[in-house]
């Protein structure tokens, strides 16, 4: 069943200047990022990436997986690959339970973050996720939740939007069936 | 009251420098329309009620929420510390950094950091605190404040930031942008890795689970929160919400009113050590006072921390468009900073900017938290005018002349006479006489150098109504007129004018001559007891006339009657029931005819081929919420409304911030006004407020004669005129 918010989610999305691909299955995805992506590569070994074998089918084309602590892969690495928690349609926003430090560099180092979101995690707008960020703050465990809505930006010199500033300068959404559906899982 | 002469100097450094002017109105323009494309399908004034109703209950029960928030931070393992003021805030840092051999700390974007002067008093312990914001880090290199909440760097331009970047780099860098911004990426990079602490401010603190929430857009702060080994977190204690829910709600408003964005790039939320390279990170809440509790305690201004900190007051402030953030504003700047400036550095340091509020309400409409801004300045005002005295002109002219309305009244008829050598014959055929040139030479400026100023009308509206015959049969209303000082003695023939399109509808009018001036200019200059009395005297003289309704033709009076007596009377058990009930019944002119009387059908008839562009004054759409009404009206008698850009913008009168406080601001927003009214082409503009009337015919009259400026009601008395021919 197509998700009902799934064009609005792409036309936003591309609008705060993401780029939105709609791809067949995980191997289109590796192709994708290495057609895209020349550099070390961060992939965190997430629930969802070990389910997947995410790092062996980006090396299995020829993606420089990162192996080692993502500390010491340099301070800007090309490119970084996770899965997400859930997307909201209305903003164009990918959400990521990055309590784990290599999420957090991953998507915040890198010249580019691919970021792979099944469609089937696409909720209408922010109100939508009170109940999904609610679940993920009980309890008393530290938590680093973060929401991306397209690359880095700045206006601070003379009021114009340039992309890029401290983040990601690319924020690449791939669009697969059939990874995940649990908002709690990245 | 005297005026800083430091005060003074800026405000004319500030207008001798239109660069900056100019790309603030630029950015203003560009700021409306994002903004209104971001809220497209969602209905502001409920988002803003209900955020709003959110920090009222924050407010309600900080006391509790504060302790479970604390409890929760505990929980998830930060360490939280509660200072009393900004300097306990500094010293446990300094402390906690000390107790690490901390030499750099990487901060992301804090305010309550710029109140503390963070920067400076890490740096006298030797510790380096590194602005990783992009306008932050600008203005640190530059050495100065921030002008704006969201941009910090707003006042300056690319070749002056590429001037300090070049300089910091030891290389030339160009004035471009993008290079710039690349500059910073890489620069800044490396304060990431080296830091031994990372600092951010919060925009939340999630009570019900002791996290914090981040809203920012160049991605500085989450590697500011993610690399160094300890996170502090430098918030006040007015960044309390319930729960996620609640602070979810804000994220729907803050990008929306600052930046006209969806959503900004990020939205970051923390709670307790997340891991941090192998270990637990460690993590210290800062939580500061500084001055909130006591706001929090004020009733008349305590609204004020329902600011999320969008920074949108400053957008639409046409005296922040003019004069900028650094002559507006301390470390908060524009109308919250007014107020801010007043509780967190004190009253002394705010009196100047107190009086350099126009009173547009422009920032009341766009307040994403509803906090009614301009009110709680003219409180302050009062405070300032309690404490440092209100100037001698107006201490004459209110406190011994308008509360005694024979002296003042005999007054003005004098004045109109004695006026006679220095009033000149208009420029206009027809119209009353003007002055042209008015040499005070006890005040060190000149009225009349950009505007001409109306002259007292020969004879008053009071001194008429009893002359202009109204032969009604039966009137289905009788209305009584509250004319206002600007209908009655400069402009009476708008009065004259009302007085005939009301009967043509069948409407008598009566005019209790008790009433007096409606107290707005003795208000505004903060003296309350003239305000006082001067309210009593309307609220007698209409409650004795028994009307079905109350009209005025100026908008300030009635947002004077309808708002302020009730205000101004409440705890007057003898008037306050008075007062209400003047209230209910008190209308706009405009608005009585298009929505109690129904008058654009019934003037259809009438035939007027002109265009026409019309001017909204602030208190009529901002105060009334009247603008479709005077509109409707005119399009009914055949006029076509062409709409100028920026309507509903100040046109720079301000009563007597125009005169007497700010002249040399007033003058470029009514310059703004004049041109967006010259760029429609159209030789009539047309306004419902004797004020804008004022400002409006004195300048447009000065800079280009051939337009005509005219009151609403004098514009439909002509087409039924017409009509009858």
């Amino acid at each position: 069943m197509a998700n009902q918010h799934l064009e609005q989610f792409i036309e936003v999305a591309k609008r705060v200047g993401a780029e939105v691909l709609q791809l067949e299955d995980l191997e289109a995805a590796a192709k994708y990022i290495s057609s895209v992506a020349s550099g070390t590569t961060l992939v965190p070994e997430t629930p969802l990436a070990v389910k997947h074998n995410l790092r062996s089918l980006l090396a299995a084309e020829d993606v420089e997986v990162f192996s080692g602590n993502f500390r010491e892969a340099g301070h800007v690495p090309a490119g970084g690959v996770t899965f997400c928690n859930f997307c909201m349609a209305d903003s164009g926003t990918v959400v990521l339970e990055s309590t784990d430090e290599s999420i957090r560099l991953a998507t915040t180092l890198p010249e580019t973050h691919f970021v792979i979101v099944d469609p089937e995690k696409i909720l209408e707008d922010n109100l939508a996720a009170v109940t999904p960020m609610t679940q993920m703050h009980t309890g008393s465990d530290p938590k680093f939740v973060a929401y991306i809505t397209g690359p880095s930006r700045t206006a601070d010199i003379e009021r114009v939007l340039t992309i890029g500033c401290h983040g990601p300068r690319e924020l690449h959404i791939l669009l697969v069936n059939n990874v995940s559906s649990d908002l709690m899982e990245n | 009251m005297k005026t800083n002469t430091n005060y003074k100097e800026s405000v004319e450094q500030a207008i001798a420098n239109p660069k900056l002017s100019k790309a603030l109105h630029l950015f203003g323009d560009a700021y409306l329309i994002a903004r209104e494309n971001a809220y497209r399908g969602l209905d502001f004034e409920q988002m803003r009620t209900e955020l709003s109703d959110i920090k009222e209950e924050v407010r309600l029960n900080r006391k509790e929420l504060l302790a479970e928030f604390i409890k929760n931070a505990e929980a998830a393992g930060s360490k939280v510390f509660l200072a009393k003021n900004t300097k306990e805030a500094n010293d446990y840092v300094i402390k906690l950094a000390k107790s690490k051999d901390a030499k750099l700390i990487a901060k992301s974007k804090s305010m309550v950091s710029e109140e503390a002067h963070f920067n400076k008093a890490v740096q006298a312990h030797g510790i380096r605190a590194a602005e990783t914001d992009l306008g932050e880090w600008i203005i640190q290199l530059a050495g100065q404040r921030p002008s704006h909440m969201v941009m910090p760097a707003i006042h300056m331009f690319k070749e002056e930031v590429a001037e300090l970047f070049s300089k910091e780099a030891g290389k030339t860098l160009t004035p471009e942008i993008k290079t710039l911004v690349d500059h910073a990426r890489t620069r800044l990079r490396q304060e990431y890795f080296d830091a031994d602490i990372g600092l951010t401010g919060a925009n939340f603190l999630v009570a019900n689970t002791g996290g914090i929430g981040l809203v920012t857009n160049e991605g500085n702060a989450r590697l500011c929160a993610t690399l160094p080994k300890v996170h502090v977190v430098f918030a006040s204690i007015h960044k309390l919400v319930r729960n996620i829910e609640d602070a979810i709600k804000i994220t729907r408003l803050l990008p929306r009113n600052a930046t006209g964005q969806l959503l900004t790039s990020y939205v970051t939320w923390i709670k307790g050590c997340v891991p941090c390279d192998g270990e637990q990170k460690e993590q210290h809440i800062v939580l500061i006072d500084g001055g909130r509790e006591a706001l929090y305690e004020s009733k008349a201004c305590r609204d004020a921390l329902k600011c999320i900190q969008c920074g949108a007051c400053a957008n639409v402030c046409p005296v922040y468009q003019t004069v900028g953030g650094h002559v507006f504003g301390s470390i908060y700047i524009s109308a919250i900073g007014v107020i801010l400036t007043a509780f967190y550095e004190g009253l002394d340091k705010a009196k100047d900017i107190t009086r350099a509020c126009i009173g547009c309400r422009s920032c009341v409409a766009v307040c994403p938290s509803k906090i009614d801004l301009e009110e709680i300045i003219l409180h302050l005002r009062n405070e300032v005018t309690k404490e440092y005295g209100m100037g001698v002109i107006k201490n004459v002219a209110f406190k011994a002349v308008m509360k005694n309305r024979g002296l003042f009244h005999s007054m003005v008829r004098a004045a109109s006479k004695l006026q006679r050598p220095v009033t000149h014959k208009n420029r206009k055929e027809g119209e009353p006489r003007i002055i042209r040139h008015l040499p005070l030479h006890f005040l060190d400026r000149d009225f009349t150098e950009w505007r001409d100023l109306p002259s007292i009308a020969p004879k008053s509206f009071r001194d008429q109504f009893d002359t202009i015959p109204q032969t009604l049969f039966n009137p289905d209303y009788k209305v009584g007129f509250f004319v206002g000082c600007g209908a009655d003695f400069v402009y009476p023939e708008v009065g004259v004018s009302l007085i005939k399109v009301l009967n043509s509808l069948n409407v008598e009018v009566v005019f209790p001559k008790g009433q007096n001036c409606c107290g707005i200019p003795a208000l505004y200059s903060g003296d309350t007891e003239t305000g006082l009395d001067l309210a009593k005297q309307s609220v007698e003289a209409f409650t004795e006339a028994e009307v079905d309704y109350v009209l005025s033709i100026c908008p300030t009076c009635t947002m004077a009657v309808k708002r302020d007596f009730v205000d101004r009377l409440a705890d007057h058990p003898q008037w306050a029931a008075k007062a209400r009930e003047l209230s209910a019944k008190t209308m706009d002119a405009s608005a009585f005819l298009e929505n109690v009387l129904g008058a654009s059908q019934k003037l259809a008839s009438t035939t007027t081929d002109q265009s026409v562009t019309y001017h909204d004054s602030c208190h009529l759409k901002r105060g009334s919420n009247v603008y479709k009404e005077p509109r409707a009206l005119l399009k009914s008698t055949g006029i076509t409304v062409k709409e100028m850009k920026n309507s509903d913008r100040c046109c720079g009168f301000g009563g007597t911030y125009s005169f007497l406080s700010h002249p040399q601001i007033s003058k470029q927003i009514t310059a703004d006004k004049v041109s967006a009214i010259e760029a429609t082409g159209v030789k009539t503009v047309a306004m419902d407020c004797p004020g804008c009337m004022i400002m409006l015919k004195g300048a447009v009259g000065k800079a280009n004669e051939s337009i005509r400026c005219v009151h609403t009601i004098e514009l439909l008395a002509e087409a039924i005129d017409n009509n009858k021919k």
